[in-house]
């Protein structure tokens, strides 16, 4: 018998996004294993363990209060800047742990690059917001092709070549927030966290970063806090799926983590009940 | 909670159960036609395809709308989508009833012969009681009465095969011949509506597991066609 001419290959590839193993034959960028994370004694968040993998969009979701936020600034030690802030458990990066002795958090932050829910530009020239970092940590080659290369990169460059002196403020938001991006891409990050990036933006600013997000992560591993669980299920590759604890005497709410997995799986069939009650939205 | 979501599911799957048993009635017009040959009953059946189709019309039409206002996941996509699957499955059954009646009409100057008409009227029988079990099980999410739809349809294969010996032994006479093709035919369609219940049935169980998978696969059978 003739092997059949429907090349059933191809129709699998048209009709699947990246599925989890394939997700997870790629290196880890992060690895976090019992995260607990404090503020002045109180848990906000308890017992963390998952990876995020490289080239990929992953996302936080969850109801307020469930320590998303908390988590991603672990990323970069951003909790270091709160006082009475605590980091128990380990998260290497690359394999080298994050909050070692000898880990230098400026190096941290210019490889591992935020942007935040409101856009936050400097009270200077479209030019100057993203030639700041290279200029201050003394990067070498051509200042004006590397803030050309980052506007490229944030899609922004058709819409400010011709006025590049003119001041970041005068931007519309969904701009300043792709300048955001840029900023942070101009010091040649390796991993770009977002909390909350599009939350601040009308639909079709948002449209835009989500593209840029699919465009940024061929060379960049996006890690995303949303609210917005459509925009997560539209972007993200891997979604982990936050709740809140509260104690039973009354003393607090912790954070934790529930799930996590293949966004497809997430949004189609999630293992656990807590999950499918808050992407359906029976809960929250 | 989903209030407005969760109503118009609840709303959704109600417009189902009524699509499924607006076809039952077209199958039990069907065998009772087939059983005493009657012709206008062929009619009825005919003309009250309009509201099968009405049905299927109006499901999908909802179904559109949720997808598009709701945008439901995980359990309430899956719901969503076996209703649709579903539903086209119950169009379909509207559709053989048709077939069967237009036959039954175009035959029945050519007399009956009975021991057929009594294989066909008892393969509609076990196909209404498949539609019902395949409508109790989606509502109750019983994956193991939907699978229990697949020994049943091997009773309606086998009774098919049946209808075709019978035909068989007409080949000496042309009357009794024309008739019992188009009986082959009849049957044939009573066959394709068991397979929409087992179809329903892997609906239900897609709905409760997030697995589809047909419960046979004839592309695979390893037995022979006839």
């Amino acid at each position: 018998m003739e092997a059949p001419r429907i090349d059933s290959g191809r129709i699998a590839e048209v009709s699947r996004g990246l599925d989890r193993s394939e997700i997870e034959r790629r290196e880890k960028v992060f690895s976090v294993s019992d995260l607990t994370v404090s503020y002045s004694g109180k848990t906000a968040l308890e017992g963390v363990t998952l990876d995020v993998h490289e080239n990929t969009v992953t996302a936080f979701i969850g109801p307020s209060g469930c320590g998303k936020s908390t988590f991603i600034r672990c990323f970069n030690r951003m909790n270091d800047l709160i006082p009475g802030a605590r980091v128990a458990g380990t998260v290497l990066y690359h394999g080298e742990d994050l909050y070692g002795r000898d880990v230098d958090a400026v190096e941290i932050r210019r490889r591992i690059g935020m942007v935040f829910q409101k856009p936050n530009p400097f009270p200077k020239s479209i030019y100057d917001n993203v030639a700041f970092g290279p200029r201050v940590l003394g990067m070498k080659g051509s200042l004006d092709e590397r803030v050309e290369g980052a506007l490229q990169s944030a899609a922004l460059w058709d819409e400010v070549k011709d006025r590049l002196k003119d001041g970041a403020l005068g931007l519309s938001g969904g701009q300043q927030q792709r300048l955001c991006i840029a900023r942070a891409l101009a010091v040649e990050p390796d991993v770009i966290l977002m909390d909350e990036p599009a939350s601040a933006l009308d639909p079709i600013s948002t449209t835009r970063i989500e593209d840029l997000m699919h465009e940024l992560k061929r060379e960049y591993t996006i890690v995303i806090v949303t609210h917005n669980m459509q925009q997560a299920a539209r972007v993200a590759d891997m979604t982990a799926f936050f709740s809140v604890v509260v104690e039973e005497d009354g003393s607090g709410r912790r954070g934790i983590l529930v799930e996590y997995d293949a966004t497809t799986k997430i949004f189609t069939t999630p293992a656990d009940k807590r999950t499918e009650d808050y992407v359906t939205g029976r809960f929250g | 909670m989903r209030i407005e979501l969760q109503a118009e599911l609840d709303d959704l799957e109600a417009g189902f159960q009524e699509a499924g048993e607006i076809v039952l009635r077209s199958i039990r017009g069907v065998i009772d036609a087939l059983r005493t040959q009657d012709v206008e009953l062929c009619d009825e059946v005919i003309a009250f395809d309009d509201e099968v189709d009405e049905r299927y019309k109006a499901l999908e039409k909802q179904v559109e709308m949720v997808l598009a206002r709701q945008t439901p996941v995980a359990s309430d996509l899956r719901l969503v989508l076996a209703v649709l699957h579903s539903a086209l499955h119950v169009e379909r059954m509207g559709d053989q009833c048709v077939t069967i009646a237009k036959l039954t009409k175009l035959s029945s100057h050519l007399g009956t012969r009975q021991a057929v008409v009594e294989s066909l009227v008892d393969m509609g029988e076990r196909c209404a009681e498949m539609v019902k079990v395949s409508l109790a099980a989606f509502a109750t999410r019983d994956v193991e009465q939907a699978r229990a739809l697949h020994a049943l349809d091997e009773l309606v294969d086998r009774a098919n095969r049946q209808v075709f010996q019978e035909v068989l032994g007409y080949v000496n006479d042309a009357e009794a011949l024309e008739w019992g093709m188009r009986q082959i035919t009849v049957a044939r369609c009573f066959e394709r509506i068991g397979d929409n219940a087992v179809d329903i049935g892997e609906q239900t169980a897609f709905l409760v597991t997030g697995e589809f998978a047909e419960f046979t696969d004839a592309s695979h059978d390893p037995r022979p066609l006839s």
